[in-house]
């Protein structure tokens, strides 16, 4: 066995000693849905355990006049139950919702899902619909940076061994503004994404759309911006031949990035509807 | 080697612990208590469901020395004495148990359901099993036995016949 020492941490100050003193060799375990399948596995091997579940300093969802910030270790119960993340931010409580089983929700949390970098992270997508940055700390300071910078490729960030992601921010969704979220599994409990989509959309009275930031995870090595898509819609109305422009664009993108893959022709295929179903609620949404 | 306090269906256990052990080995291996089954050990099926701090979460899926300071319920811990409790009661009236491997994990996603909601709607249910996976019943008995209990428990008893 590698592992020589646990610690059940109780302030971040305590986290930050101990990643700066056993760097690479300490891993942070919080709800441990990924860490205990990884060591058990022998994929990682740390000399050291330090437990995060309890640090209710990053247990948190605050709101202030025009931000939103999530706390690492808020778990995806507690985001699916907030009260601030409803209405027009229901495409995050939808994918938290989406999230394993109520075991696993109830454990796992935000900031362990997203430094997993899995590429059908459920709440990868929405975060990156919303242009959400991840704060991140270490002994020696702060830093933030884009989620869609932080997210290297399948289970890599862009994180030190002595840092540790204490929250992630975003803007709130203003007046005609909302994000929404279309998850496929296999089934609906306890399935991993074949595909899920998340759309942030900003539309004005004409119905047309002022900005749009569309995100899919389980279609690549990682959560990903589909910028050439969102180019097909910005300035336009969201009329029927625009959308199946989108849609078309879409599958032309997926098709390029899954090619040779066995699962190419089924999620091209299935894409066009959970895009569709997903943008049209989204676009309700924008408008209640 | 870790010491932790554990608080297991009322009573405190010390216990040295290997830093490397789950919580779903200290219950079995080390305390004996072995109502809680192992299915697939990566947080799947849900038959070593317990409550910790009133929610359920997988006992694979938790070292053990995370464990310190909580309150966990297992099964062992439902019935009081001979006096089963209600949810129990209502699975064995309603013959919602065949092999009976999930059946520990099922009630103990039952009482979670049940402690926020007497009478939850079948989508409730539902929704609130969907981390238990049962290979023998279908689900349609343990669905009508957790609306049982509900029923039982919103009467104060396990008496079925009421």
């Amino acid at each position: 066995m590698s592992l020589k020492n646990v610690y059940v941490a109780k302030t971040l100050d305590e986290v930050l000693n101990l990643l700066n003193q056993y760097g690479c060799e300490s891993k942070l375990i919080a709800g441990g849905t990924d860490v205990i399948i990884q060591l058990r596995e022998k994929e990682i091997s740390p000399k050291v355990l330090v437990d995060i579940s309890n640090l209710s300093e990053i247990n948190f969802i605050d709101e202030s006049e025009d931000k939103i910030t999530i706390g690492a270790c808020t778990t995806f119960t507690t985001i699916a139950e907030s009260s601030i993340l409803k209405d027009k931010l229901k495409g995050l409580v939808q994918s938290a919702e989406s999230v394993g089983s109520p075991q696993i929700r109830n454990a796992a949390t935000i900031g362990g899902n997203i430094c997993n970098a899995s590429m059908a992270a459920d709440i990868v997508p929405p975060l990156l619909a919303l242009d959400a940055e991840v704060l991140i700390e270490s002994k020696a300071g702060k830093r933030r940076i884009l989620l869609d910078h932080f997210l290297m490729g399948k289970g890599k960030v862009d994180i030190k061994p002595e840092e540790i992601v204490t929250a992630i921010t975003f803007n709130k969704p203003k007046n005609r503004e909302a994000l929404g979220f279309g998850k496929l599994g296999l089934r609906k409990a306890l399935a991993i994404a074949r595909i899920s989509t998340a759309i942030y959309l900003s539309l004005d009275e004409e119905n047309t759309c002022r900005k749009i930031r569309i995100a899919n995870g389980a279609v690549g090595f990682r959560g990903m911006r589909e910028k050439e898509v969102e180019n097909i819609f910005i300035g336009k109305q969201l009329t029927e031949d625009v959308i199946n422009m989108g849609i078309e664009k879409l599958r032309e993108e997926l098709n390029q990035r899954l090619a040779g893959r066995s699962s190419a022709e089924f999620k091209t295929t299935a894409i066009a509807g959970i895009f569709k179903k997903a943008l049209l609620e989204t676009a309700n949404n924008c408008k209640e | 080697m870790k010491d932790i306090n554990l608080k297991i269906n009322g009573k405190s256990y010390r216990l040295s612990t290997n830093e490397d052990m789950r919580l779903i080995d200290v219950l079995r291996d080390e305390l004996g208590l072995l109502g809680s089954k192992e299915g697939c050990g990566e947080g799947e099926c849900g038959a070593c469901t317990i409550l910790m701090e009133g929610r359920t979460v997988n006992a694979c899926m938790v070292m053990a020395f995370q464990t310190d300071e909580k309150e966990i319920i297992t099964i062992e811990g439902l019935s009081n004495g001979e006096q089963l409790h209600p949810i129990q009661q209502a699975f064995i009236e309603i013959g919602a148990v065949q092999c009976g491997f999930c059946t520990p994990g099922m009630i103990l996603s039952a009482k979670a359901i049940l402690d926020k909601d007497t009478n939850p709607t079948r989508e409730m249910i539902r929704q609130g099993i969907s981390g238990n996976l049962c290979r023998c019943t279908g689900y349609a008995k343990i669905v009508d036995a957790i609306e049982l209990a509900g029923k039982l428990l919103r009467n104060g008893g396990n008496n079925c016949e009421a």
